[in-house]
């Protein structure tokens, strides 16, 4: 098995070209934020209840959602496709951006929403051509990981914010994305090549897999529910009639409680693929290492992930630990999982080192 | 119809409480007390027993019972998840008494004084420390004392009655209302008929309806919770009775699956040596192949262990080829391949020109990346001297500027480097020693020179005093052989969480309720009410919409057809 290396430079060149597209992208979005149009979000306070995100608008939505998007996407969409408004909704805090069936307005944002479309396509022919490159799944190295999971952040938001007209919320997915991928492309970059004997298992192609899709996926959460931790006390400042005057940005975005609730469907969508990901470790554990478990450092933190993303679906049903604490703990989980990947995986001695940095 | 909850306050004026748990219809799209995972714990919380405990004697049993509570609440049982969290760290950073012992006996040579009291706090044992234990022990009785009953009201409510349709269906979160040509009662009819085509659970009453769906929600909770349990279990069983032992076997070699046979033997608490599968094994032949040019030359590509087996003594002679990621399964044991490295043969000769060591010695890999190889070898029958020897093989040795390195972990050229020894070789000293280790102490070194030696070279000692010949070399492997009789039913409980925690966020648990009344001109109204007692993906409002719609037409079907009917009849 050899590696295509013109198709591997093919690999690096588009995804490099995605940043760049990325990063325009989020000039975009930015610049919307600055620029667009102030006067409809200043025009229309609280003009409906803020339920948007249980569904406003989702039967136009279904159409592009479903075209739009592959693998990522799709399944979200269909598991909520029969979504249509709520009548009544408690909060009213922010109504801007998601009216019912709005097509994205200004030219700002309509580039904004192409770019990252134009984005995501360079990123998924990146990490299959890689994937052609080297002849087996794109996900073999710490590298192609990374490249791979943000290419489901990506597919999955375009889905979410297809879903729900969540425009605006492109701003902070992209920049964490540009960030990461950024990153991924300097710091940890690893040449196209093949695996070592302990990876060769088909098993590589459904546990790294799951974990992908899994970490993609709560990457979305994480960044909504950091989005949420500022809408909330933007909504607090608001309800004690002490607005800043530089929070406008705010009334583009969706409201807190629909932030929140959008977290924790993302959330309730992840989990199950990362426990389906942590049972295919163990399966493959057993095959490749004769144990099923064995508190290896990396299985430890996706077990540490896992208890603390459950502690986040238990907060959220529990009085006194919902809302900012809730949202708290969905990040912290993040931040396991991203521990487990950057340091755990890298630095610390364990089976799990196949990252491909020396 | 009774209702499994206990009835509480109810914001919205209905009769029964739809939501059961108090937090009313307000509260359960998305209703906070509902649609997590537990979603019901704070539920049986509620303040249901309270009385009892606050009736004034603050006995032994009502402290119990106070503890029980608090054990079993969602509150606590979150602050354990968050220890159980917590408490992986620790053994995730710091080097771990059953994964990598030589680990942490270099983290005490390093941290001298930190190192004994991180040990009293059980930290280089994390997972078997009694504190962590503890911790999951506490937890999953939590569980237990959360899902038992629970269970237990799910069975018991298998056969209950959604309650009584509420008066005001208006004031539900979703409701409509039409009118239609059909009577009161041929309308509930009606709908009672296309609601059970949709298989909703019914109850009927005097001109209302209600209908619920939706149980398998609570099932798949409950499956989730009861098969983590069983993870739990699986465990603790594949400890008790399963066993994990090493072997190093060099090509051609063979071993018995006996206790006495094996390098290293760590059994379950109830396994004994007759537990053992009686399967023997030889290895043929080992291949290892390395990519041999690019960025990851020396990366290995390819390890093969070729065996041969008999699954039980006089049986039949099996080939197998063991590789990583690819065990042999033999009578419900498992044998993995899970290391490698070279074995040089040796034949050494004594100063009275007798052969006295002739074998291939297992080198153990010092250098993973280039397979440089340390061990020893010794001669305890040579004369007059004992003999012993130490060194290096070198799969590819090249000459560094006078440094002797190996440049790549196959053995394209092969070479050993060894320093002789004469004098005692301390074997009888009472003292167990290591096949790979020399010890010195009675030892003196003999010549002066390290020298390197390739296939077939020999190393005279001087004075006659011997000489050591490298004959060739040969490859060993390391073995784990595994029996844990917990492994299947793990993997059932596994799939079983997995399965009933798709269910519980899939399904929602919905109630839709209709009611028909005439009034004074003759004219029938329709009122239909949904109301979802959980909904964690969202949607009941489609579904509401969506049901509400298909009913409607359903009506208007039956009283076209009546109409159809009745004109017939009055022709």
């Amino acid at each position: 098995m050899s590696v295509n290396t013109g198709l591997s430079a093919v690999s690096d060149h588009l995804l490099m070209v995605a940043v760049v597209v990325y990063s325009l992208a989020l000039l975009a979005y930015a610049g919307d934020f600055a620029y667009g149009r102030r006067a409809r979000a200043a025009a229309k306070p609280v003009a409906r209840p803020v339920s948007e995100l249980a569904g406003v608008g989702a039967r136009s939505a279904d159409e592009p959602a479903a075209a739009g998007t592959s693998e990522a996407g799709d399944s979200p969409a269909e598991a909520e496709a029969e979504e249509t408004p709520v009548s009544g909704g408690s909060d009213g805090i922010s109504p801007g951006g998601l009216e019912k069936g709005r097509q994205a307005r200004g030219p700002l944002i309509r580039a904004a929403i192409g770019l990252t479309f134009l984005g995501a396509a360079l990123h998924l022919t990146g990490v299959i051509t890689r994937g052609i490159a080297v002849d087996r799944v794109p996900w073999g190295d710490m590298y192609e990981f990374v490249t791979a999971l943000t290419c489901v952040t990506v597919l999955f938001f375009i889905a979410v914010m297809l879903k729900y007209r969540a425009w605006h919320l492109g701003l902070f997915v992209m920049a964490a994305v540009v960030v990461a991928l950024g990153l991924a492309q300097t710091v940890i970059y690893t040449p196209a090549g093949p695996l070592v004997p302990a990876l060769k298992s088909y098993w590589l192609a459904i546990h790294v897999a799951a974990m992908t899709l899994s970490t993609g996926i709560f990457f979305v959460a994480a960044v909504l529910g950091v989005v949420y931790l500022f809408a909330e006390r933007h909504g607090r400042l608001v309800a004690a009639g002490r607005e800043p005057a530089d929070h406008g940005v705010f009334r583009r975005l969706p409201g807190p409680e629909a932030l929140d609730r959008l977290c924790y469907r993302t959330v309730v969508f992840g989990f199950p693929i990362w426990t389906f990901g942590i049972i295919c470790g163990a399966i493959w554990a057993d095959q490749a290492w004769g144990r099923y478990w064995g508190w290896d450092p990396v299985e430890t933190w996706a077990f540490i992930t896992w208890v603390v993303y459950a502690c986040f679906l238990h907060a959220r049903a529990t009085a006194g630990w919902r809302g900012k604490r809730a949202a708290w703990i969905q990040i912290i989980g993040f931040a396991c999982l991203l521990f487990n990947v950057l340091v755990v995986q890298t630095d610390v001695t364990g089976l799990h080192s196949y990252a491909g940095l020396s | 119809m009774t209702d499994v909850h206990t009835p509480q306050a109810d914001p919205a004026g209905t009769e029964a409480d739809p939501a059961g748990t108090g937090a009313g219809p307000a509260g359960t799209e998305d209703g906070p007390a509902l649609d997590a995972v537990l979603g019901e714990r704070d539920a049986a919380d509620a303040p249901v027993e309270r009385p009892a405990a606050v009736a004034g004697h603050f006995g032994a049993v009502a402290w119990a019972r106070w503890a029980w509570r608090q054990l079993t609440s969602m509150r606590v049982a979150l602050v354990l998840l968050f220890l159980l969290a917590l408490g992986s760290v620790p053994g995730s950073l710091l080097p771990q008494q059953g994964i990598d012992p030589a680990a942490v006996q270099q983290y005490y040579n390093a941290h001298k004084t930190l190192a004994p009291i991180l040990n009293d706090f059980g930290l280089f044992n994390v997972f078997a420390a009694p504190w962590f234990a503890a911790i999951y022990l506490l937890l999953f009785i939590s569980l237990a004392g959360c899902v038992l009953p629970r269970a237990y009201r799910l069975a018991r409510s298998a056969r209950a009655l959604p309650p009584r349709a509420p008066r005001n269906l208006t004031r539900l979160p979703n409701s409509e209302s039409y009118p239609t040509t059909l009577s009161a009662g041929e309308a509930s009819a009606a709908a009672a008929t296309f609601l059970a085509g949709r298989h909703f659970r019914l109850n009927r009453g005097d001109g209302w309806l209600s209908a619920e769906k939706g149980y398998r929600r609570e099932v798949g909770n409950l499956l989730f919770h009861v098969a983590l349990m069983g993870v739990l279990v699986s465990i603790s069983l594949g400890g008790l009775f399963g066993y994990k032992a090493d072997r190093l076997m060099v090509e051609g070699s063979s071993f018995a699956d006996t206790v006495t046979d094996l390098d290293a033997f760590h059994p379950g608490h109830f396994v004994t040596a007759g537990d053992l599968a009686p399967f023997s094994l030889t290895l043929d032949k080992f291949d290892a192949s390395y990519v041999m040019s690019g960025p990851d030359r020396g990366q290995p590509s390819v390890f093969d262990a070729r065996i041969s087996y008999t699954a039980q003594p006089g049986g039949a002679t099996r080939h197998y080829s063991l590789q990583v990621n690819h065990p042999l399964n033999v009578d419900a044991t498992k044998v993995y391949l899970i290391g490698h490295g070279y074995a040089p043969e040796f034949k050494v000769t004594d100063g009275r020109g007798k052969v006295v060591y002739d074998q291939a010695t297992p080198f153990l890999p010092a250098d993973q990346a280039t397979y440089l190889s340390e061990g020893v070898v010794k001669a305890p029958d040579a004369k007059p001297d004992q003999l012993g020897f130490a060194g290096v093989f070198l799969p590819t040795a090249v000459d560094l500027s006078g440094q002797l390195e190996s440049a790549f972990p196959a053995a394209l050229e092969p070479a050993v480097s060894m320093i002789a020894y004469r004098g005692n070789l301390g074997e009888n000293s009472g003292v167990s020693q290591s096949v790979y280790q020399l010890n010195t102490t009675g030892m003196q070194r003999v010549g002066t020179a390290q020298e390197v030696l390739t296939p077939g070279q020999t190393m005279k000692l001087p004075n006659g005093e011997g000489r050591l010949t490298f004959v060739g070399y040969k490859q060993w492997i390391s073995i784990q052989v595994t029996h844990d009789p917990g492994q299947v039913p793990a993997l059932i409980s596994g799939v079983v969480a997995l399965a009933g925690l798709v269910l519980s966020f899939l399904v929602r648990r919905r109630r839709i309720f209709v009611r028909a009344y005439g009034d004074e001109s003759g004219r029938t109204t329709v009122e239909v009410a949904g109301l979802a007692r959980s909904d964690v993906g969202g949607g009941f409002e489609g579904e509401f919409a969506e049901l509400s719609r298909d009913l409607r037409e359903q009506l208007t079907a039956s009283s076209k057809e009546q109409l159809t009917a009745s004109s017939k009849e009055t022709e």
